[in-house]
């Protein structure tokens, strides 16, 4: 008898289990999430997804058809960073094992590619949320029948990375001729980095057509200590403006130096350690003054979605994202509006209507482009009114959006057209600069 | 209908007298038998994956131990050979838009041409000299295809590489037939008189050349012939992956396939071979713990190691067979006199 009620308590709690986790996988929309999980942008990816499907299934779910179905997450490690074959074979796993419906992420270009062509072979919508490189949406434009269930969800392609850092150096340009009244001298410094030599030749070419003088080109180590030489070097040639292209330590290290010599330049350009909050303390205050390219700063709205997005971004993890946290505008409001729209998880029909969306993110308008030959690449449209992405810069500890503030990208045919975002202040020259 | 009879007296014959008569032979038939059976099993195109993919690096490792386990020339910078078979048949086939079939015996041809060029210059040298001198033509490449993005799609690689074929099974039999078959060739030759001889160069290479020996021949066609095998791995692996980019010159590429050697037991060809299927598979099971996931492996190669220090396969074989003290011939250990000579073994 004991042993009988005891069979009969284990079927119960069985079916008890059952009972509580069939909703959990019969109605659910599976999305996968594919990074880098032990580095922090495939943390971000999780961060932004997880943000974006609490909030979704908050509000009951996304309405396919008749049903409400809510957002199941599939966390996926792809150790993209160390190994391209590991990436590969998540990306099978996560489809074919964890039989997912969509994904999002993606981050290291060379892994991006056969994660991309795994997806377009099974024909499940991958955005990429994490790979600049263009190759990856032209692929899409080239052969349209297979590539089509790609998008790029952020960032926006690296030519057009290279163009807005044009745009900042020509900012900074602008306060240097309208305070100092000097001519403009350009110190190229780029870390001895394979990514940096597009940039390196782009910039080389272009500031002598703006009317400034390349005073000298240096490239450091990424990893360097020490760049006393360069700076000395930069210092003698007059240079007013350093234009730096930074991934690795050495943005701290220039930037901690130039500020202890007190270089009388201004450094633009990209330096990805000081979008990072602990850049302040890691340059012992010695990085004041440093500009460089951003998605998202405190304070800083790009349209009615930033605020409330950094808002709960900030009280759940504690840190402003950085762009590969875009998983969650790549959910919430590419996806879900677009599943809603067609009432369906048809791979096809969500394309043919995501495609032909123009839509708000936090961080700006998307919007897809089209080839030469009107074929949609499913790449993000640069410029005023779509997305633009920040310029910001570190001011007495903090660090501050500063540009685009009354940027006219078309000065010759629309004069008038000025773009400034919520909570932008004036750039700010080191004071032993006008000394 | 005698002549089948025949033939099939024969191979019972062999399977009873050579094969059944000791374990590790009939684990290696099983294996052969589970491996081109496994889609009668099984059609998962993640499993289909990862069988490929081991048999790809399969005849890497054992292409490593082929040079580098038989011979004694510890190469540090396998992966050359590996990111020279990748990328010759990607420009093959993208720039000259060749089939893949020619593209990958073509790389391998281009392999053999790095191992000569890897050749010549260590010739002269020995030990940690060779090592760091091998470990740095790969880096020496890749400096090369980033400075020529044009050719070789610079730091981003280069893709929209076709595949040999579009079928899972195609793509599978083809793919794990041809591990099959370079495999019992390294073996072969590693059986052969020319194997003596790598064995023999790498144990007292003074001794060998005091024979008469060409030693220095025998040493450059030991680089060409593991260049020529891991030149193939690297086509496999590019066409089927569908991009050639910098991570197959990678230095953690050229340092786990030593790995994969040592841990199987180098100087076997079997044993590396074993290794990759033990540890490619294992690391995707520890996909369940994912923040542990490189931690468990690293454990897992460091247990080994630390109590196999001649590797897994040496270690589980000498539990298995004992070697008769007369004739060295190998017997099950549950024999008490050898299978050939009757000596007592133990």
């Amino acid at each position: 008898m004991k042993k009988r009620t005891f069979g009969w308590n284990v079927m119960l709690i069985a079916c008890l289990i059952m009972a509580i986790s069939l909703p959990a996988w019969g109605k659910t929309i599976k999305i996968g999430v594919i990074g880098p999980m032990q580095s922090l942008e495939g943390r971000d990816h999780w961060n932004g997804a997880t943000m974006a499907a609490d909030e979704i299934n908050a509000e009951g779910g996304v309405k396919v058809g008749k049903v409400k179905m809510k957002i199941e997450l599939i966390k996926c490690d792809s150790n993209e960073d160390k190994n391209i074959t590991d990436a590969a074979n998540a990306m099978e796993r996560l489809i074919t094992n964890d039989r997912v419906d969509l994904i999002v992420g993606g981050f290291r270009t060379e892994a991006v590619f056969p994660m991309q062509d795994i997806a377009m072979d099974y024909k499940k919508i991958f955005i990429g949320c994490g790979a600049a490189t263009d190759e990856l949406c032209n692929r899409v434009g080239k052969d349209y029948k297979r590539y089509k269930y790609f998008f790029r969800g952020t960032p926006f392609k690296s030519s057009y990375l290279a163009k807005t850092s044009i745009m900042h150096l020509i900012a900074c340009a602008g306060v240097i001729k309208k305070e100092l009244d000097v001519p403009i001298k350009v110190a190229l410094v780029a870390e001895k980095l394979s990514w940096t030599e597009g940039m390196v030749k782009l910039i080389q070419g272009y500031v002598p057509k703006l009317g400034y003088e390349l005073v000298g080109t240096w490239q450091p180590s990424a990893r360097a200590t020490d760049v006393t030489a360069e700076l000395s070097a930069i210092q003698k040639s007059g240079a007013n403006v350093i234009f730096t292209v930074f991934s690795g330590m050495v943005g701290i290290t220039f930037a901690r130096q130039a500020g202890e010599f007190k270089i009388p330049a201004l450094q633009v350009g990209i330096n990805v350690e000081s979008q990072k909050e602990g850049f302040w303390e890691a340059t012992k205050g010695m990085g004041n003054y440093v500009f460089t390219m951003n998605t998202y700063v405190r304070g800083i709205e790009q349209n009615e979605l930033t605020g409330p997005y950094m808002e709960s971004y900030l009280k759940r993890y504690q840190q402003v994202p950085t762009y590969t946290a875009d998983t969650y505008a790549a959910i919430k409001y590419a996806l879900v509006p677009s599943i809603e729209a067609v009432g369906s998880l048809n791979a096809d029909k969500i394309v043919a209507h995501l495609e032909a969306r123009e839509y708000k993110v936090p961080s700006g308008v998307i919007k897809y482009e089209k080839n030469n030959e009107g074929v949609y690449t499913h790449d993000l449209t640069w410029g005023p009114g779509y997305l633009t992405s920040l310029g910001c810069q570190w001011q007495d500890g903090k660090l501050v959006g500063v540009w685009p503030n009354n940027w006219m990208p078309d000065p010759k045919n629309h004069p008038d057209l000025k773009i400034t975002y919520k909570g932008m202040v004036p750039i700010k020259l080191p004071p032993w600069m006008k000394k | 209908m005698e002549l089948i009879i025949f033939y099939f007296k024969k191979l019972f014959k062999i399977l009873r007298n050579e094969v059944l008569v000791l374990p590790s032979r009939v684990v290696v038939g099983i294996f052969f038998i589970v491996l081109l059976g496994l889609p009668l099993i099984t059609q998962d195109p993640y499993i289909i994956r990862i069988v490929i993919l081991t048999s790809i690096f399969a005849i890497f490792a054992a292409s490593w131990d082929l040079l580098s386990g038989f011979t004694g020339q510890m190469n540090f910078g396998h992966a050359l050979f590996f990111g020279v078979g990748a990328y010759s048949s990607a420009i093959l086939n993208i720039h000259f838009h060749l089939s893949p079939w020619g593209t990958v015996p073509l790389g391998a041809v281009v392999a053999v041409l790095a191992g000569l060029i890897v050749g010549i210059p260590c010739l002269r040298l020995k030990h940690t000299y060779l090592a760091l001198t091998t470990l740095a033509f790969p880096l020496i490449l890749l400096g090369v295809i980033i400075a020529l993005p044009d050719i070789s799609g610079g730091e981003l690689g280069m893709t929209g590489l076709t595949r040999i074929t579009n079928s899972l099974l195609g793509n599978y039999y083809l793919h794990v037939v041809t591990f099959l078959v370079l495999a019992i060739i390294m073996w072969k030759i590693t059986d052969s008189n020319t194997g003596i001889i790598f064995h023999a160069i790498r144990e007292d290479e003074l001794a060998v050349k005091a024979s008469g020996i060409n030693t220095i021949f025998y040493k450059l066609l030991a680089f060409c012939l593991s260049g020529f095998f891991a030149g193939i791995a690297g086509g496999l692996y590019a066409h089927y992956m569908r991009i050639a980019g910098p991570s197959t010159l990678e230095l953690s590429l050229s340092f786990t396939v030593v790995i994969y050697a040592i841990f199987g037991g180098a100087a076997t060809i079997y044993g590396p071979i074993a290794a990759v299927f033990i540890l490619f598979p294992l690391l995707e099971v520890f996909r369940i713990w994912p923040e542990y996931r490189m931690m468990l492996f690293a454990a897992v190669v460091l247990i080994i190691l630390l109590y196999m220090p001649e590797g897994l396969i040496h270690w589980i074989r000498d539990k298995i067979e004992k070697e008769c003290p007369r004739c060295k011939v190998r017997n099950v250990a549950t024999r008490k006199t050898c299978r050939i000579c009757t000596a007592n073994l133990d």
